[in-house]
């Protein structure tokens, strides 16, 4: 597939946030916050009733998301903004699309806009990210 | 506009660490954030965050700290900006820098708060920089 301005990321899926993986993420990022673990943390908190997940998580997502779409480009760079959050048991999309490819420095980039939407509505997260795309 | 008592903070240098990330670290990360584990000893790009937080010489609740900030009170990341100049690898013995950018108060639909900015480099050990990690986190100020 060749990839050009106007190109579509993704999509890229996740039919169930699963809990469980929060608990080993959160060893992994050593990150104690109970509101990834203990779903009582989440209502003391007043943030809903169910854990939330790790925003990095979705940096992983979407970064899955643009090594499948494009294997053979190196990601350059990843720009995002967490808007929302993802809670256990939540289905989630990312994508993404190729906003223009340029020629700099010898190299072709392409300029990506990405997102990871909650079923339902929300918008977890959303930002640029920046692709260099192999010789063709 | 620099949040009122932390004028000094911009700039301060963080405590320096390393880390080394181990096929079995990478395996958890795949096997929590999905993807196909990368040939040739390449580590997931998520690596890029992981290792400046888990290598830098100072943890979550003492960054809030510099901002006297307690961690059980809720500090939320706010955004992300990952930088890639060479391929993170496995096995390799990284040295984690990084600074203060800057502490702005603002309002919002969550009352008064502050955006903590802060930068993290993962370099090797002969300083060539490998992947930067800018964060930001929103620390609520109910008391402002």
């Amino acid at each position: 597939m060749i990839l050009s301005a106007g190109s579509e990321l993704g999509p890229w899926t996740v039919d169930h946030v699963d809990p469980d993986k929060m608990k080993v993420f959160a060893e992994v990022l050593a990150d104690p916050n109970p509101i990834h673990l203990d779903p009582q943390a989440v209502i003391d908190a007043g943030l809903g009733d169910r854990v939330i997940n790790q925003g990095p998580a979705s940096f992983g997502y979407v970064l899955n998301m643009l090594y499948e779409a494009a294997p053979h480009a190196a990601i350059r760079d990843l720009n995002v903004r967490l808007t929302a959050n993802v809670f256990g048991g939540d289905r989630i999309t990312v994508a993404g699309t190729i906003e223009s490819v340029d020629e700099i420095e010898g190299e072709r980039r392409a300029s990506c806009r990405v997102w990871v939407d909650v079923e339902g509505g929300r918008r977890a997260l959303q930002g640029t990210a920046t692709l260099v795309l192999p010789v063709e | 506009m620099t949040a009122p008592g932390f004028e000094s903070l911009p700039g301060r240098a963080l405590p320096e660490g390393t880390f080394t990330i181990t096929e079995e670290d990478d395996r958890r990360v795949h096997a929590v954030v999905g993807g196909q584990p990368r040939d040739g000893g390449l580590a997931h790009p998520l690596w890029a965050y992981i290792a400046a937080q888990r290598g830098i010489g100072i943890g979550v609740a003492d960054i809030c700290a510099l901002a006297s900030f307690d961690v059980s009170d809720g500090p939320m990341l706010g955004s992300s900006h990952l930088e890639y100049h060479r391929p993170i690898m496995l096995g390799v013995p990284y040295r984690v820098t990084g600074q203060v950018l800057g502490i702005e108060r603002k309002r919002g639909s969550i009352g008064t708060f502050d955006v903590l900015e802060f930068r993290e480099d993962l370099l090797c050990t002969d300083g060539e920089l490998v992947a930067s990690s800018t964060s930001t986190y929103i620390l609520p100020r109910r008391d402002a």
